[in-house]
Formats: C-alpha cells, structure tokens, sequence
C-alpha cells in the first residue's frame, strides 16, 4: 500500500468565503434596487450612512451571537439585555434619578452585562437547562425589570449629557465623515472574526459545537467555552446598548424589543448552523447588514401613486405605502425559518455547485460520503425517580408521584391566600373568577402537554392564540361575518398555523424551538396587523356567548333557571370552564390510556426507540404540535368572545405561564412524561401565583411587570427541580452518599 | 519470543478489583502487556473488558489492586493523567468532530499556536506526517471528517492517537462499524504501528481479526481472568470454548499453555 495522501497544498480560507461574498453581491443588488424603486430614501449618501450605523448595534449583537450559536447554543436574552442596560444606563446616569458619574455608570453596566452572560451559562452548562428554556425565562425577566424601572415612561438626559461629551461622541459622525458607530463595529466585527476563526478559542467553540463529547475527551473544558460564549454575547448586547445610550442621550422601554429575532436571523443568513459548529463573524455581519436593511425596506414602505378627486378632477396624488407596526414581524419571523433551512438544504447538499455544474453542463460534484461519526447518543431519562415509585406505598407512594409537587403546591397556595384575605378570598365569586383566569392558560396547557410529552416545544401557543382571535375579530368586525364562520375563520387561521410548526418540526427538521420561535413572531406580527388603525370591538353578542356565564346563555335561549343552588351555580360558572373540563378529560384519558397516549411518551422518551418499535414518531409528534395549535386556537375564540373585542396584548407571556404549568405538573423539559392531572394542576400553581401577587393585602399591590419576573423565576426553578431532583435524582444520590460514606471509605484504605 | 528473556512489560495491572453498587465487574484481574505486542481482550458481554481498560485509562478508578506503567507504579485520576503517561484509547465512536477538517481533528484540543494565533501551516504539516507514519489514505488534511467514511474516520482516530507518540493504544470494538476492505486496512494500519513498537490491546468480539495481527489472546468472563494464550499455540475453536467454558481454577497462562502443548 502506498501513502496516498498528498503534501498539504493551500489551506482553505477562515475568514470568509463563497458565502459571504454572495451575501455581499446581494446586498448590493438589493440596495440598487432599492436606489431605483425609492430614490429618495436610498439614493443619497445619508441613507447608505444611516444604514451602516444601525446595522452597528445589530451587528455588535450578532458577533458575539456567532459564539453561542457556533456553540450549538442559542441566546434568545440579548434584545432584553440590550434593552436593560440601556434603560439601566439611564436610571443611573439621568440627573433626576441617580445621577452617577459616565465611568462608573458605564463600568456597572459592563458588570451587569457580564452578569446576565454568566447566570445563561451556568444555567445553560452547569444546571443543564436546555439553551432555549433558559434565556427565554430571561428575555421575560428583562423585559420585566425594563418595565419595572422606567414604569413604561422613557427617560432622557440629553441635558446632562452635554457635561461629558468625550462617552457621547462615540454616538456621534466623527472628523472623517463618519458614525463613531461604524468605527465601534468594525473594530469589534475584526476582532470576533479573528478569535473565531484563528485562535484556540475559536477552534474550541468549533469543536464543542460539532461533538461536545469529542471534545470533552479531547480535553477542551467544554462548559467553560459554553460559558465563555454567552458571556462574549452578552457583553456585546452591553456594549452596543451603550453605543444607543451615547447616542440617543436616553432610552425608552421599547429598546431592543424582538431584537433576538433580528439578531439570530442575521447569524443564521450569515451562514451559522443552528446544529452548531458553523459560523463566520464576517457572514454575521453581512447577514445584519441585510436584515437591517429588509427591516427598513419594510418600515419604510414603498412609494404609490394615489388618484385623488378634489373638485371633480382627478390629481395623482404620490403617496406611500407603509406597513403597519408589528406587521414587520411577520416578514422578519418568515426570514429566519427561512434562513435556517438554507443550512442544512442548500449547503449541505451543495445545491450551488451542483446547479453551476449544470450549467455547464459538467459531471456533478461528488456527493458527500457521509460517515459513522455518533452524532447523538441515545439515552433514557428520568428512570431513577419513576423506579422509586415501585417500592413506596401510601403517603410515600404519593410523594413519589411527577404530579404530586403541584398538587401540594395548588393547595398550599389556596391555603396562603386564606390567610392573607380570610374576608374574600373564600367566596364563591372569587373562587369561580380564578377558576375563569385558570380556564385560558389550562386549555394551553393541555396541548402543551402532548407537545412536551412527545419530546417537542412549541413557543409559539400564547402568539397562535393572538392570532385566531385577531382573525375571528376582524371577520367579525371588519367583515360583519355571522359568529359560526368567524369561529370557522379563527380555527383556520390557529390550525394553518399549527400546520406550518408541525411541517417544519418534523417535515423539513428543524429544532422544534426554532420552527415555533419563528411562528412565535409571525402570528403576533399578523395579528398586529389585523388590528391595525382599528377597533376589534363591539360585534354580534351571539359571538360572546361562549366566553359568558351559563346562565346568561341560558337566559340568551330564553330559559330561566327557578331561584336555588342550580341558578346561583349557572350564575357564576362559564361556558369556558366547562368546555375546558370536557377537553381536560377527554385529553387526559386518550393520554393515560390510549396506545397513542403510549406513542407520544414513547417518542419523547427515546426517539428512536420508539421508531425501531414500530411507531410512527412524525405522525405523534405532528398530531402534537396540532393539538397544541387547536388549543390554543380555542382559547383565543374564548378570550375575544369573553373581552367583546380583540386586545393585541392577548395571550401575551402566555407561552412562559404554559411552559411553566407543564414542567411543574410533572412534564419533563427532555420530553417523555406529562399527564392531564399533573398539568391542570401545574397550571392551577401559576393561576394562584398570578392572583395572590395581584391581591391587595392591607392597601399593597405588585404591578403586573413584577409578576412576570416572578412566573420567570419559577419557571426556572420548576425546569431546575425537574432535572435535578426528578431525572438526575439528586436527593437520592445524596441519600446513598451520606448513607455509603463510611462504607466506601473503609474500602480504599 | 519463549526462549529470549522477556522484556520489562510496558504495563502491568496486579489483581484489579471493581464494583459498581452490588455488581462485582472485575475480580482480581492480572494483565501483563509487553512492548510492540498485540494484545486481544475477548469475553462475553459483561465480562468487564471495557471497565478494565478504563481503569487503565483512568476513566474509572479501581477499588484494589496496582497498575505499573513501564515499572512504576501509577493512580490515573482522569484519561488526561494516562495519555501523559502515554497511554491512548481509541473510542468505540471515534470522538471526532464531523464539522472540522482532519488537521484540526488530529490536533483537537491542543492546536500549535503562533503567537495569538493557530499555527495552521504546523499543524497541517504535521497532521500530514502522522498520516504518512501510519500510511492510511485521506486524500487531503482540509477535508471535513464527516465526508468520510467510517473506515476513514477511523484512520483519522488512529491517526490522532499516534500524534501523541503513545508507547499504549487501546482500541476498543475498532472494527465494529467498518466494511471488509476498511478492516483490511485498519489490520495494516496495527500491524505498521507494531512495526514501530507500538503496543496495542485490542477489544472486539471479532476473533478473526485479532488472530490477524495479535500475538496473545487474554479471556475475560464475569470480571474473572480465566486464562490466555499465544495465538501461534492455539486457535479460534480453543479460545471459543476457554469463553464459554473457562474458570479461574482451570485458568492457563500463555507460557504454561505453551509448555503443556504436545510439540
């Protein structure tokens, strides 16, 4: 046998290659095009300036996104981040607030952005929350506190800002005719290219996102690379906050809302891999510069022509056509599921070089051998915690079970809120109130259930709901559609939505989260836009029937009830409640005791397990990810039926509060255990939460943006018990240690 | 080989016992392994094949017993400790990452630095040397390791092992997932590595193969030692039955085998 291999020749290059420069020869075309069709707007140097400078602050974001996602993590907390410190910056800088000085403002700020980098990655590598869980919890607890501190007013310092004009000019157009931003940028994109692609640190990153085990026994400290990564990503969110603060000499509590949207979506344009271990900082950085720019094609709208009549003659009159706001979402929701099916669909299966090898009517490449490399390694979870079950009996039995933490906690919640207000809290009014806030989330959650059970997520269930509301609305309203086609129109709206998750999770591949985070923002964009300019109010009462009490049904129909207990419990018990029971139950049997209900557990337990047996596991997961839609479809029809209009922050957090429900009625986070009971319960856990931190005890209440910080936190906490104690059986293990210590010692010595 | 004196064993584990909660995995095991020598590790399933050499390794620490490294004796506390020591074990699935190319999966971990800066004309270089050594055919050191195939991917695991100049490697199950011909080639691959002194204990369940290239056969079954042999004394139907019908009172050393053997 003869050595075949040949002298290296040239090494291929790291910084950039045929993707960016593509990327670049779109983005000029897009930008001429754009010259051509809105020559006001793009044509002039200011507008080219004006682009580069706000796809500065993208951009920044994006460099230090490349680490995370090139990691095979995600970081869904830097628009909240940027947001944060932004708002933080003010409060502690602002004459009227704190009044500090520019250096240990900006120094408190660069501490608290490493901050929030480090709580993602300890949560993310040391407690092993799944990526997308944990900086989700902490895009709510962000934006929470952003809410919190500038109580929804924006803060503006423009005044003292005048007093240190060195920080400030870093916002401003320097001596060579440019934004400092600019400058600011390129130094940090140069930067980010070159660790990334040529240095140790790079190399690691590429290693822990292709085979984290490889590089474990490769002897790369893996967690710390992880940990390293969102720190990186952080500070780069901190940074470009403090770029806006220099520049807009104030924030508003509106910074950086959905600014992970654009942010991942440039990474992945740029040609990163949502599977990990690809990515290049300058194709991040050309990605933002195209995301920044379809973002404002979009706001800005393009020009039309109108005919106007004014005293009989006709004046073509120019006008333009803009998109309403929220309605860009849509479009930039779109962009990333997009953008994230080019990797595995156009790159990997080299379409471009097959297609140019076409052209020239060429033999096509060869296509790529595809090894043994274990990618995944197949395990099954949770077995400790459910084999204890086996071997208790009575209370113990009861503890033991998934469900019994939320059991315990429903009732011992009801109980403190017995306490706190003896007078009222009792009362069957109140009782049956907080029966009807629980009624929305628990018909979320119990398809949420399935989804979870069946190893999925679906994020997208608080924005599906907006959604079929907005669309039953507007026929409503705006179509004067009688209230069974409106129904008809809102479940076609939720299911269309539902189809496209399904599709894309287990169609075309992608990670659940990713599919749904895309739905995510396109059902609140498209909802925003149904609701654009008008009032979804004030339509047929037959319509809101289904979210009334059912003797107001009843006396709709003509019946009246004779005065007793049947009449005072038709007075206070809704329509909403009792069809959410009927699908609790209807949903919990075919769970517990169907073959399908098996299925769903079955393939969230071990994919492919469950796939060798037999099991269609993309016709469970997809059947999931439906019911899921339809539920939260039905909410949505309820909730408008239930206000008589459409409020477009419906449903809103929505999605945490369901999460949460689940996880801490027994679902695992990993996928493969859920039940009915556990999950009413769960969501029974947080109703009480939201009402007791709502309740006015002796003149205090908490504001709704603290609430949400605090469903975050127990979100979180629920994700940590469940790894921990439930799948990892920590209590256990520290049981046998403190049991077996002596016993093990006596051994080795 | 029987009438020259032997020399010091590169390694020498004394009576290695292991247990994981109530499961006695490894009795009393002995195993001597000599330099440039090929050694096969067979048993049945649960035998403890693969706890004994990640106790060698240092992936797992033994209850009792001592291991000897070259004549003197070692406590591994982590694979990072042996591969010092050089020992180096080949994982059943590789341990490559499938996104980056050969060069960079031969040196993962420990990239030659230029300054700030990955040296890449070094490590291309010399990623291109140790694949020369072990005269295995990657048609180029910028290929990405998940367009090749298993047998290729497994030559760039060896090939990664060699690159630290190891006096051990331990390759467990290494033909498991391969074809005919990458077996063929992963057999030339042991034998060149012998051929520079190498040694070597192979895991498999394949008798065939290592009756190819190995020069001792050692048996496990239930944690227990029950006896090996020098391939040239002896054949596949003999070790099959010390597998299933071996115990450790009627266990044979390879010289006493020898000794006993008609000639």
């Amino acid at each position: 046998m003869t050595p075949m291999t040949t002298s290296p020749g040239r090494a291929p290059p790291q910084l950039a290659g045929g993707w960016e420069a593509g990327l670049l020869i779109f983005l000029v075309l897009l930008y001429v095009a754009g010259a051509v069709v809105n020559p006001t707007f793009f044509g002039s140097t200011e507008a080219l300036h004006a682009l580069l400078r706000d796809t500065s602050r993208v951009g920044i974001i994006a460099v230090g996104m490349t680490f995370v996602i090139a990691n095979k993590d995600l970081d869904l907390s830097v628009g909240s981040t940027y947001g944060l410190i932004a708002v933080v910056f003010a409060r502690l800088f602002a004459s009227n607030v704190l009044d500090l000085g520019v250096v240990s403002t900006v120094l408190l700020c660069l501490a608290l952005g490493a901050a929030i980098g480090l709580v993602n990655g300890v949560l993310v590598t040391l407690l092993k929350v799944p990526a997308f869980i944990a900086t989700l919890t902490m895009l709510f607890i962000g934006r929470g506190f952003v809410l919190a501190l500038t109580h929804g007013q924006a803060i503006y310092y423009s005044g003292k800002a005048r007093d240190y004009p060195l920080f400030f000019y870093l916002g401003e157009t320097n001596a060579f005719g440019f934004n400092n931003q600019i400058a600011v940028f390129a130094i940090v994109a140069l930067v980010g290219a070159l660790v990334l692609a040529k240095t140790r640190w790079g190399y690691e990153t590429f290693a822990t996102g292709g085979n984290e085990q490889a590089a474990v026994y490769a002897g790369i400290p893996t967690n710390w690379v992880r940990v390293r990564a969102y720190l990186i990503s952080s500070l780069a969110a901190t940074v470009s906050a403090l770029l806006a603060a220099a520049q807009d000499k104030g924030a508003t509590p509106l910074y950086g809302v959905s600014w992970e949207l654009t942010v991942i979506a440039s990474v992945i344009i740029g040609g990163a891999s949502i599977l990990g271990g690809r990515g290049r900082v300058i194709g991040s950085c050309l990605g933002a510069a195209l995301v920044v720019l379809i973002d404002k094609v979009l706001r800005q709208g393009w020009p039309i022509t109108r005919t106007v009549v004014i005293d009989g003659e006709s004046i073509e009159v120019s006008a333009r056509y803009t998109l309403p706001a929220g309605a860009v979402l849509v479009f930039l929701g779109l962009l990333l599921v997009i953008a994230v099916l080019i990797e595995p669909y156009l790159i990997r299966r080299q379409v471009a070089a097959r297609f140019w090898a076409w052209i020239r009517g060429r033999a096509p490449p060869p296509a790529l051998e595809v090894g043994g490399v274990a990618l995944e390694g197949v395990q099954t979870k949770g077995a400790m915690a459910s084999d204890a079950i086996l071997s208790t009996k009575g209370l113990g039995r009861f503890l033991a079970r998934r469900d019994a933490l939320a059991i315990m906690l429903a009732a011992t919640l009801w109980l403190t809120g017995v306490a706190l207000r003896p007078d009222y809290w009792w009362n069957l009014s109140n009782t049956f109130a907080i029966l009807l806030n629980f009624t929305e989330l628990a018909l979320i959650t119990i398809g949420l259930t399935y989804v979870i059970a069946a190893g999925d997520i679906d994020l997208s269930v608080g924005a599906v709901l907006a959604l079929a509301g907005s669309t039953a609305a507007y026929f409503l309203k705006v179509l004067g559609a009688d209230p069974m086609t409106a129904i008809a129109m809102g479940l076609v709206a939720g299911m269309a939505a539902g189809l496209v998750n399904a599709t894309l999770t287990v169609g075309f591949k992608l990670p659940a989260f990713i599919a749904t985070l895309g739905m995510f923002y396109m059902a609140r964009g498209l909802a925003a836009w149904f609701v654009a300019g008008q009032q979804l109010t004030g339509w047929s009462e037959t319509y809101n029937l289904l979210g009334r009490k059912v003797n107001d049904v009843l006396l709709h129909f003509g019946l009246v009830l004779p005065p007793g207990l049947l009449r005072s419990v038709a007075e206070v018990v809704s329509i909403q409640t009792l069809w959410m029971f009927f699908v609790a139950v209807l949903a919990g049997i075919v769970l517990a005791y169907t073959p399908f209900g098996l299925k769903v557990c079955a393939t969230g337990g071990n994919l492919r397990a469950a796939a060798y047996a037999g099991i269609n596991t993309n016709r469970v997961r997809f059947l999931s990810l439906m019911l899921a839609a339809l539920c939260a479809t039905m909410a949505g029809l309820i909730n408008i039926a239930y206000f008589r209009s459409f409020n477009p922050v419906a449903g809103q957090f929505r999605e945490l509060d369901a999460i949460a429900s689940v996880i801490i009625g027994g679902g695992s986070i990993f996928g493969g255990h859920g039940t009915m009971i556990g999950a009413l319960a769960g969501a029974a856990v947080i109703t009480l939460v939201r009402a007791l931190l709502q309740l006015n005890v002796q003149g205090f209440t908490m504001p709704q943006h603290w609430i949400n910080v605090f469903i975050g936190a127990i979100l979180i906490i629920a994700v940590l018990i469940d790894i921990w104690v439930r799948q990892a059986n920590i209590l256990g293990r520290l049981r046998a240690h403190l049991a077996g210590g002596g016993k093990t010692r006596r051994r080795s010595s | 080989m029987t009438d020259a004196p032997l020399p010091r064993p590169i390694v020498e584990m004394r009576g290695i016992d292991k247990a994981f909660g109530a499961v006695q995995a490894l009795r009393g095991v002995d195993l001597v392994l000599y330099p440039g020598e090929i050694l096969g590790l067979v048993g049945d399933n649960s035998a403890g094949k693969s706890t004994l050499m990640k106790i060698l390794t240092g992936a797992y620490q033994r209850d009792g017993g001592e291991i000897l490294v070259a004549g003197e004796p070692v406590q591994f506390k982590s694979p990072h400790e042996s591969r010092d020591s050089g020992i180096e074990m080949i994982y059943q699935d590789f341990a490559l990452c499938g996104n980056m190319d050969v060069g960079q999966n031969i040196f993962l971990g420990r990239w030659p630095l230029k300054g700030p800066f990955v040296d890449r004309g070094k490590m291309y270089a010399e990623a291109d040397r140790v694949l020369k050594r072990l005269k295995v055919d990657v048609n180029s050191v910028y290929q990405k390791v998940e367009s090749l195939s298993g047998g290729r991917q497994q030559s760039v695991a060896i090939a990664r092992a060699i690159s630290f100049e190891p006096r051990v490697v331990i390759l467990d199950e290494p033909t498991a997932n391969l074809s005919a011909m990458a077996t063929e080639r992963l057999l030339e691959t042991m034998l060149e590595l012998k051929r520079q002194g190498v040694a070597q204990i192979i895991i498999s369940h394949r008798l065939v193969d290592i009756f190819a290239v190995g020069d001792r056969v050692m048996v496990l079954k239930r944690g227990e030692y029950v006896g090996d042999r020098y391939i040239r004394n002896t054949d596949e139907h003999e070790v099959l039955e010390i597998i299933v019908s071996g115990t450790r009172e009627r266990a044979l050393t390879a010289d006493e085998a020898g000794a006993r053997r008609p000639q």
